[in-house]
């Protein structure tokens, strides 16, 4: 029984026209890049917005990372709320005990959540399809019991706050949400750039054969479990450091934010309600779940309600899985691409 | 052997007969039609409101109305599988599996909008009491709970073993292609099925009820505990997944005795990353889960 991933078109086919529709991307991701680098100068917007503006590119981030190995690789990993986790924990704690900045501390978690990463592959690899996202469901709640245990270390179920010494650099920390703005839409940018490398690139192709039919790719001399792994490393990767550029924003994290079931969900979604294995996907599904987040976050404050938010979520999922499994990238070339072009 | 071992090793099979018979119906769906059923721990906490709802409009000890809120999880449990599971029967796939991962976010917050976002617990009478036999306490609300849930398993096999329909399940489950090639494959039969697997969530949910609080979320807490109950028993097994569920509470109970009730489920964890990296098809499945 293969196990098929929910994207099922050959990327071999828009080489024909990567060129020209490679050059068009890039100039509406400059635009929108600066567009989004020059909101903290506009007055009308306040810093409640610049701070939805910063939810929304982490929540990408970490939708960009996962969908390495989920998207592109077909891994669908529900446990990496404990790379985030990680990430977002080491940074803390170096910081708060040692005096580690950030910068070091990112390393740390990096280094950390490789180490997790690892392991958890070797573990898991040799799983398909469900059986590996229902491990992967174990490991991080493994982690967030561990971390409700380990009160000393971690601040226990409440969770820690970190050290807050106002306007620094050094620290990583400040008052004005401005300068996460430019910091986070960097990371965005630098993940979206990384993400059309490795989808143009060997690896890239690799990963798509791994996911599209792992017999295949075997028989075609492909080492699966090499490619599996070094697209889990580098989803594992990138996911702590963005866990660690959420703490430094947000100055706080409990186990169940950093580990819990729905933070692993929660992941998932940009990609999946943008378009798996696509390197624009991640950002406009997490574009618009931040806006039907926001929406529904006021709509419920309205008339009295919370969870409204994950109730969208959860409508917004069972829609996209039925009725769109290429997402709303995929919906769109669909709809706008020539006829005679590739499907 | 410590008396604290002997308690944790009794009190982990009497909670782990519930364990056992809702993971059952996690693992009868699984067997039955490759359907992994994220949402089955939300039928069990719809079991567990409803038992609730009875015993504070009425008195009615949840133990004894346990079978109404397994009727209307089997209805609910019809529902999504006519509007969503049906296209997948067969196929234990991704998309399916974010599904069920759909469904049990809406289910919850549904529950926490009708319900309330609090942890509910009851107290009835005589099932808070405790059965003492020299140091060793037990619930009786437990002891009840296990007998009950005993029946039932036994009940599920009994249906299974002797009639037409349950045959032509249990053949499926053991013999997928084979059951095919014969011909046994009806629509009316994984409804069924998938009924049966839904109404032995809520009967649990209505038992536990009895001695364990609910709360919206509380699903995402068993679903876990089905899966490894399912994963040790072996992949579509009811008896063997009754034993893993056992197994689950025993182990549970144990790590709370010895190390801390903190982190009662980290071996779990473990145990169930063993099974499935190295004995994928359970301690008393024989299929391959590949």
């Amino acid at each position: 029984m293969t196990t098929q991933s929910p994207v099922q078109h050959s990327r071999q086919s828009d080489l024909d026209h990567a060129s020209f529709v490679g050059s068009w991307r890039v100039w509406v991701t400059v635009v929108l890049a600066i567009a989004v680098a020059a909101l903290p100068f506009i007055p009308a917007v306040d810093s409640y917005m610049l701070s939805v503006v910063v939810r929304a590119a982490i929540f990408i981030a970490l939708g960009q990372a996962w969908n390495v190995t989920a998207g592109i690789g077909g891994q669908l990993s529900l446990g990496h709320g404990v790379f985030f986790g990680i990430g977002a924990y080491t940074t803390a704690i170096l910081f708060n005990r040692y005096g580690i900045p950030p910068w070091i501390g990112f390393l740390g978690g990096i280094a950390l959540a490789l180490v997790a990463a690892f392991v958890m592959g070797a573990a898991t690899f040799r799983l398909r399809g469900v059986y590996f996202a229902l491990a992967t469901i174990a490991v991080s709640l493994g982690f967030e019991e561990y971390a409700r245990y380990e009160i000393d270390f971690t601040g226990g179920d409440a969770g820690m706050a970190v050290r807050f010494l106002g306007d620094s650099l050094w620290a990583l920390q400040s008052r004005d949400p401005a300068p996460f703005v430019w910091f986070t839409l960097a990371v965005v940018v630098g993940f979206y750039a990384l993400t059309r490398m490795i989808l143009n690139g060997r690896r890239g192709f690799e990963l798509q054969a791994v996911r599209d039919d792992e017999e295949a790719a075997a028989a075609a001399g492909i080492d699966v479990v090499r490619v599996k792994l070094w697209g889990f490393l580098l989803s594992a990767g990138m996911t702590a450091f963005v866990g660690s550029v959420y703490v430094q924003f947000y100055l706080s994290i409990d186990p169940m934010t950093a580990f819990g079931l729905p933070q692993g969900i929660q992941i998932q979604l940009p990609a999946l309600i943008g378009g798996l294995g696509t390197a624009g996907g991640p950002i406009a599904g997490g574009a618009i779940m931040i806006l039907v987040s926001e929406l529904t976050n006021w709509a419920g404050t309205a008339i009295g309600q919370e969870g409204i938010d994950v109730l969208a979520y959860g409508v917004m999922l069972l829609i996209i899985v039925m009725r769109a499994p290429a997402g709303v990238v995929g919906q769109w070339e669909r709809l706008f691409r020539r006829p005679g072009a590739a499907p | 052997m410590s008396l604290s071992i002997i308690q944790a090793i009794l009190s982990g099979i009497l909670i782990g007969g519930v364990y056992g018979l809702f993971s059952t119906g996690f693992s009868l769906a699984f067997g039955v039609m490759r359907i992994v059923n994220f949402a089955h721990g939300e039928l069990v906490m719809l079991g567990m409101y409803v038992g609730l709802f009875i015993f504070v409009g009425t008195g009615l000890d949840p133990l004894y109305t346990a079978p109404i809120g397994g009727i209307v999880a089997a209805a609910l449990g019809s529902v999504l599988y006519l509007v969503f599971y049906r296209r997948f029967v067969g196929r234990a796939t991704l998309q399916q599996l974010l599904i069920g991962i759909a469904i049990a976010l809406i289910l919850q917050i549904s529950a926490q909008i009708a319900f309330g976002p609090q942890t509910r617990g009851l107290q009835s009478g005589w099932s808070a009491q405790y059965l003492l036999i020299g140091p060793i306490f037990l619930s009786y609300a437990q002891i009840f709970a296990f007998a009950l849930a005993v029946a039932i398993v036994l009940l599920v096999e009994l249906l299974l073993s002797k009639t037409v329909w349950g045959q032509s399940i249990r053949a499926i489950a053991d013999h997928r292609e084979a059951a095919e090639l014969v011909g046994i494959n009806s629509e009316l039969r994984n409804l069924g099925a998938f009924a049966l697997a839904c109404g032995l969530a809520g009967i649990s949910g209505g038992i536990l009820v009895a001695y364990y609080p609910v709360s919206p979320t509380v699903g995402f807490s068993l679903v876990p505990i089905a899966l490894i109950a399912m994963v040790i028993g072996g992949l579509g097994s009811v008896g063997g997944t009754f034993i893993g569920g056992i197994m689950v509470g025993v182990i549970q109970q144990l790590t709370g005795a010895v190390w801390s009730t903190a982190l009662q489920n980290i071996p779990l964890y473990i145990i169930l990353l063993l099974f499935l990296a190295f004995r994928p098809h359970g301690l008393f499945g024989r299929q391959s889960a590949h």
